[in-house]
């Protein structure tokens, strides 16, 4: 498992570096206005190509570049019926702000942590889940003996 | 007719020719020339013979330097998947030594640049477009796998999971020679694959 | 080679610094104001505060000679700081324009200033003796988005300027009555406002984020998005360029440089430190970051005892400590200018960034 983790990451870890490239850059549209162009998506000309990362089917980050935005979607694994139940999707926006407060490589740090968290985390809740599950079972079944 | 138009939906930005909502994006690269969906067929087959050939490296080449940024969506799937059947068929050993070679010959940094797209197009494609196989959706599957099975989603088929393991080693390679600027390009540059 | 200089002036983004001729002063654009620290015994500590812009300041010059203060902000206005007995005087430009102010440099004759805006246009602006006040007139075509840099000819008439249309390009900023007129160069013979001498791209579209003309002004070099730096050699008026040498470096992308000589280029940008490229019109490459030999003080502390390292694994848990970053700068770095130099020639150039950060390296 942890084998194919490290690779995905990785390759988050270096886009995500290359996308948070951001600058201050004020709104060509609305006039004293500075907002996420990502989100406003009102100049097509400081809105980059949209990157996918993808371990397999069901596990995937979106990275959606701007001149001073990036929205970063990830799909936590919902390979069968109880991940469905157990994960969720998430989308963070970063902003020029962001980055300028925080050192960038902490800040795709965090995302790297939060999906490696989040892969365990359901992982143990998983198993869990089938434990209770084996029990409830035995239970409810040895009446039947 | 005119009151069926909900006139405080329009955005009216995109009737003024010079509004910044109608900046022409073609304008940030050269333009680009058409290509046919048989040029491309016929490109895939030639790839397919060096392939065959056992010539792997210059299989990549050809496919890279022909990348049909002119082509519709269709020869560039077409095109994909040529680029991606390379990509399977070349050892991970043998990796970096051919991205090195193709990195230190002439324009071989535009090269690399192009194979970045492809891997970035080849992840965001799903199902995985070489793995006919397991590309049957998940949700048709027999109600048997409620989830309280662990051994099947540990199985080797999980959603095109060995064709991207495949693209993210290729990644990561790509990352180590050719560098961060080479995402960057990718983002950059309006002549997608 | 000298350790470099490192003025950690506070925790906030600079968004342009300029140093006066006597290296004494120096302003730097720190949120809506312009802040002015005076340098004594190698410190530099807070003089003034150029406080009238109510938007995040942009861009901030100090004309060498005549001692004033250019400053341009988001709020759309410019402001020339004049110093008189009650302390800094600022006097509102007419740059009429609708949207933030970007960028803006003072020509080398110190008789006009260029303010780039996302307005689309560049405000050429010069005082006007009659009427005392700066007034200006406009660059608008051919540009078709956001200008992000502009950079003088040194016969001040010709400017650079990049966007985030992907494009650089040579304008005339001729202004009759201010300006004597300019020699015939590669660049163009008869020269009327808004001619354009150059419209120049990157090969990947990058927004272009810094420009600067070679000291001669024979050759153009522009730094954009797609972390290539491209150098632009012109033949003649109205003829195609001798070369045009573009470099995709492996970086991120850099965001302002400097000539030095004309065979000498440093950028700085996104990596947090200043690289030096070399080359001519057969072509140009990256020779090396700036750092490697006088990044002060951290040399000593990764070579850590064996014994150190395990008490940190032990005590924290981690391998090492990657708080800081190797580099000088702890982020990127928005603005490089020339700190000393005679005759086309660098001895000394200053970077700031978004960390609060003012350094002078010697090259």
């Amino acid at each position: 498992m942890s084998q194919s983790l490290r690779p995905y990451l990785q390759c988050v870890r270096s886009s995500l570096t290359a996308a948070l490239s951001l600058s201050n850059f004020a709104s060509q549209t609305s006039e004293r206005h500075n907002v996420p162009e990502i989100e406003a998506a009102s100049s097509p000309e400081v809105l980059l190509n949209p990157l996918t990362v993808s371990r397999n089917e069901n596990e995937k980050v979106l990275i959606e570049p701007s001149i001073n935005s990036v929205r970063v979607s990830i799909k936590i694994k919902q390979a069968d019926e109880i991940e469905n139940i157990l994960g969720y999707d998430i989308s963070f926006l970063i902003t020029n702000f962001h980055t300028e407060e925080m050192l960038k490589h902490k800040l795709v740090d965090f995302i790297i942590q939060f999906m490696e968290e989040v892969d365990k985390e359901i992982s143990e809740m998983k198993l869990f889940l089938n434990a209770r599950a084996r029990f409830v079972a035995e239970s409810f079944l040895t009446p039947f003996d | 007719m005119a009151s069926t138009i909900n006139w405080r939906t329009i955005n009216i930005d995109l009737l003024d020719p010079d509004s910044a909502a109608n900046f022409d994006t073609s304008s940030l690269t050269p333009a680009v020339a058409p290509v046919s969906a048989s040029e491309v067929q016929s490109l895939a087959g030639q790839i397919r013979q060096l392939l065959r050939a056992g010539d792997a490296e210059g299989a990549l080449r050809g496919a890279l330097e022909n990348a049909p940024y002119g082509g519709d969506s269709h020869t560039k799937d077409i095109h994909l998947a040529s680029v991606v059947e390379v990509l399977q068929s070349i050892k991970q050993s043998e990796m970096s030594p051919i991205l090195r070679r193709i990195y230190q010959s002439d324009g071989g940094s535009a090269l690399l640049d192009v194979l970045m797209k492809y891997l970035y197009k080849g992840m965001s494609h799903s199902p995985a477009p070489a793995n006919h196989t397991s590309s049957t959706p998940r949700s048709s599957m027999s109600p048997q796998t409620t989830g309280f099975s662990q051994i099947h989603s540990r199985g080797g088929g999980e959603g095109g999971g060995q064709a991207m393991s495949v693209l993210l080693s290729w990644h990561e390679k790509v990352v180590e020679i050719a560098g961060a600027g080479s995402v960057v390009r990718t983002m950059t540059d309006r002549r997608t694959v | 080679m000298a350790a470099p200089e490192v003025h950690h002036l506070f925790h906030h983004p600079i968004a342009d610094h300029s140093f006066s001729a006597d290296r004494q002063t120096l302003a730097v654009a720190r949120d809506n104001n312009v802040e002015l620290y005076n340098q004594s015994g190698g410190k530099f500590t807070l003089q003034d505060v150029l406080k009238g812009h109510d938007k995040t300041v942009t861009g901030v010059d100090i004309a060498a000679s005549t001692g004033r203060i250019v400053t341009c902000s988001q709020d759309r206005n410019a402001y020339v700081w004049e110093p008189s007995p009650s302390g800094w005087k600022p006097t509102l430009v007419l740059l009429r324009i609708n949207r933030a102010a970007t960028f803006v440099r003072w020509s080398p004759s110190e008789l006009k200033f260029a303010v780039g805006s996302g307005a689309r246009v560049i405000a050429v602006c010069y005082f006007e003796e009659e009427n005392d006040w700066w007034v200006s007139k406009q660059l608008k075509k051919p540009i078709r988005s956001t200008i992000t840099t502009v950079a003088w000819h040194p016969n001040s008439v010709l400017l650079a300027a990049g966007s985030t249309d992907a494009h650089a390009r040579v304008f005339s900023a001729f202004i009759k009555g201010v300006d004597a007129r300019p020699e015939s160069s590669v660049w163009g013979e008869r020269l009327p406002f808004n001619t354009v001498c150059g419209e120049y791209t990157n090969n990947s579209g990058g927004w272009v984020h810094g420009c600067a003309f070679s000291p001669g002004g024979n050759a153009l070099a522009f730094a954009a998005h797609d972390s290539s730096i491209t150098v632009v050699y012109p033949s003649g008026p109205e003829q195609p360029p001798n070369a045009v040498v573009s470099v995709s470096t492996q970086l991120l992308p850099f965001m302002s440089l400097i000539w030095n000589g004309e065979s000498e280029i440093i950028a700085a940008g996104y990596d947090c430190e200043a690289y030096r490229l070399r080359g001519s019109e057969q072509g140009w490459e990256i020779v090396g970051s700036m750092e490697s030999k006088g990044r002060p003080g951290l040399g000593g502390q990764r070579e850590e005892s064996a014994l150190n390292m395990f008490r940190q694994m032990d005590l924290k848990g981690k391998v090492k400590d990657d708080t800081v970053l190797k580099t000088v700068h702890q982020n990127t770095i928005a603005t490089i200018r020339a700190y000393d130099e005679s005759g086309g020639a660098l001895k000394k150039f200053s970077t700031s960034g978004v960390d609060g950060r003012v350094v002078v390296w010697s090259v």
